[in-house]
């Protein structure tokens, strides 16, 4: 069962950072709040977590598989990441931008003993 | 695939949409008449990624074989029964020197990794087979096989999903047209890429009950966001025997004649030229080579290969033992290995998963365990398989979207012929897509409900595999696409959904008593085709009858009411 815990965290996080840049965008916005337009500050803001919570994924495969796999299954989290984002987005946009949330922040704080 | 139809049937234009025009043009075309093959491929190859929980599941005589062979080694303290290597590789070189004395390869296999388990010894006969005598570990002499204690359930297990996918089950031939088919999905997947025009803005987008825009949603989330593991996966799977189809570089450095490819694969595997110089010479005691290569590669030994044995000129070779640990965080399955000359000179050293064989062997190694997922542990066999899914559901939505779409825009491709080609597409479709799923499935119930005494039973399996796509063909051709579809997919179901019922009525086994003893690989394989079983069934009843709704109004709804059949076919 080696890798279990590391494979969750890095799926997790690599949700949360696709799902941010998703949020960032007008249409997938407008999906989960209504709302026509992005305020740019947020837009920057999911942007930037978006960017953060990908490189947390990379950490923690990096640190779970070492300098060769980490890099190989990263790719494989990301894509992950990405089809349950565009899946439950389409769905459930709302229910999928509070999943994200829970993910990133459960994800970043499972990870402060994770790097010590 | 909005420009791909275009392109497909507007004159040529020479502005500067050309090029995404002429590649839509090419991904449509390339990729339709590929991607049934393909889509195969890729089921049977993603299904390839669990080879072994599903031998496991077909070969359920042997569970409690396996769970005592896992106990017996999980109970050797590791170390104390090291001792005796030294008579065990002695008792095998005795072995070898009485019986084998001529073979020019001798494979001494002392002990597993804990130093206790079997004695085994290895050599090519006289018609280059590779062969193998277990030995008692305290005298030396040969122990005959173990009769197995029932019936055996002949059977190919998972390996035929393994060697269907890149073979066909045809050799070479077959070797070939999933070369070409590979090299198509290298095609299609780069001019896909040109020729989509809104790659990052549509990049988290799928819009349900959209009709053909769906369908393309659908066919481009599966296929932009696993891009890299199919491009790797294509790229490796055809560098995997790139000697076959690219052979100038063999045939310049090691010639045209038969014994080229042998010379080939005996250099990448044995970076130390060797010889016979025609001296004899005793085979030295090898517990000190053991000892030495134990110390220099960091593994317990695994193998021991003389080369030339009796002969001055002859090579030992000594290999370690991987462990799981270490192979998870290595892109080079290949363990360690310590060449000597029999005068104990170290020649070689290649570390664990290092490219000490130089760059070539490393590099074809790395290619060959990326397209294997032989790295990662479990997590990473899932994630092949989650890529591997949708890779195959890309091949499906993009043939289901193609008729889809001259459904809908009634678009006259081919002439005259347009009625019938169609009605051809749609068959295939049916067939490839929901009748070759039927078909994976029917091997596993034939493994179950086939008498365990015929003869050939494995080939029979396998035989029920062909069958079930040959009746899915069939059925496709003579039922209305609409009622094929329906029917085949609630086939898959029911398929799927009852398999866990017929293990349980044929051998007595089911979910719960797996899940009691800690089988978690029966489990897996049973679970995970419900879970398939149910999706196809989803999209079962989500199949309406074309005739009910007016062609034209309608096309959406019922192109998004289908929309689910290949991707949970898949």
């Amino acid at each position: 069962m080696t890798g279990l815990l590391p494979a969750v965290l890095a799926c997790a996080l690599a949700y949360a950072g696709m799902a941010a840049l998703c949020f960032a965008m007008g249409r997938h916005f407008e999906q989960a709040t209504g709302r026509r337009s992005v305020p740019p500050r947020l837009r920057r803001a999911l942007r930037v977590a978006g960017a953060v919570l990908l490189g947390a994924s990379l950490q923690v495969s990096l640190d779970g598989w070492g300098a060769g796999v980490g890099w190989v299954a990263w790719l494989g989290f990301l894509t992950v990441g990405a089809l349950l984002t565009t899946g439950l987005w389409a769905a459930w946009p709302r229910l999928a931008a509070g999943a994200a949330a829970v993910c990133a922040a459960s994800g970043l704080l499972a990870l402060i003993p994770w790097l010590r | 695939m909005n420009d791909a139809l275009s392109a497909a049937n507007a004159p040529k234009q020479a502005s500067g949409a050309g090029l995404r025009q002429s590649m839509a043009w090419l991904h449509t075309w390339c990729g339709l008449w590929f991607s049934w093959l393909l889509y195969a491929v890729f089921l049977t190859g993603t299904l390839a990624v669990f080879e072994d929980p599903i031998s496991h599941w077909m070969t359920p005589e042997h569970h409690a074989e396996e769970a005592a062979l896992e106990a017996a080694s999980a109970a050797a303290v590791t170390g104390t029964a090291g001792a005796d290597r030294g008579q065990r590789l002695a008792r095998a070189v005795a072995y070898m020197a009485q019986h084998h004395a001529t073979q020019d390869m001798w494979e001494i296999w002392p002990a597993d990794a804990n130093g206790g388990g079997e004695l085994r010894a290895y050599w090519f006969d006289a018609e280059r087979r590779y062969v193998m005598a277990r030995l008692d570990p305290a005298t030396g002499a040969p122990l005959p096989d173990a009769a197995p204690a029932g019936p055996v359930r002949g059977t190919h297990g998972g390996h035929h999903f393994v060697d269907f996918h890149y073979t066909l089950h045809a050799g070479t031939a077959g070797l070939w047209i999933v070369a070409i088919a590979a090299m198509a999905a290298l095609v299609a997947l780069v001019s896909g890429v040109i020729s989509h025009r809104r790659i990052f803005r549509d990049f988290f987008t799928f819009r349900p009950h959209r009709g053909a825009r769906s369908w393309l949603d659908a066919h481009n989330a599966v296929a932009v966001l696993s891009l890299p593991f199919q491009l790797m996966i294509a790229y490796t799977g055809i560098v995997f025997t790139a000697t076959l189809f690219l052979p100038a570089g063999v045939m310049t450095h090691y010639g045209t004649d038969a014994g080229a490819r042998v010379r080939h694969a005996a250099a990448l595997s044995s970076p130390v030229p060797h010889a016979r110089t025609g001296r004899a010479m005793a085979v030295p005691d090898l517990e000190p080579f053991a000892a030495r290569a134990g110390q220099l590669m960091g593994q317990p030994v695994r193998a021991v290969v003389i080369d030339h044995p009796g002969d001055a000129g002859m090579r030992i070779g000594v290999y370690g033992w991987n462990d799981a640990p270490g192979l998870e965080r290595r892109m080079s399955a290949t363990s360690g290995m310590v060449a000597f000359s029999p005068e104990g000179e170290v020649l070689h050293v290649r570390q664990p998963g290092g490219a000490g064989d130089g760059a070539a062997s490393f590099t074809s190694q790395v290619m060959g365990n990326l397209h294997m997922a032989g790295f990662g542990g479990v997590s990473m066999k899932w994630l092949y398989f989650l890529c591997g899914l949708a890779g195959t559901a890309m091949m499906g939505t993009g043939a289901v979207l193609f008729m889809v779409k001259r459904r809908a825009a009634r678009t006259d491709g081919f002439g005259a012929w347009t009625p019938r080609m169609h009605r051809v597409i749609e068959a295939l479709n049916v067939a490839a897509i929901a009748g070759l799923p039927i078909a994976c499935v029917a091997y596993l119930w034939a493994n179950r409900l086939l008498p365990l005494s015929i003869g050939q039973r494995a080939d029979w399996e396998q035989g029920m595999f062909f069958a079930g796509w040959a009746l899915a063909l069939l059925h496709a051709f003579v039922r209305p696409p609409s009622r094929a579809w329906r029917d085949q997919l609630a086939t898959l179901a029911a398929l799927c959904l009852l398999l866990p019922l017929a293990n349980a009525l044929t051998t007595g086994d089911h979910l719960l008593a797996e899940l009691a003893r800690g089988d978690l690989e029966s489990v897996g394989v049973e679970a995970t085709c419900m879970v398939l079983g149910l999706l196809a069934g989803i999209a079962a009843l989500r199949v309406r009858p074309r005739a009910a709704v007016p062609a034209r109004a309608a096309s959406g709804r019922r192109a998004a009411a289908t929309l689910d059949s290949p991707g949970g076919a898949s």
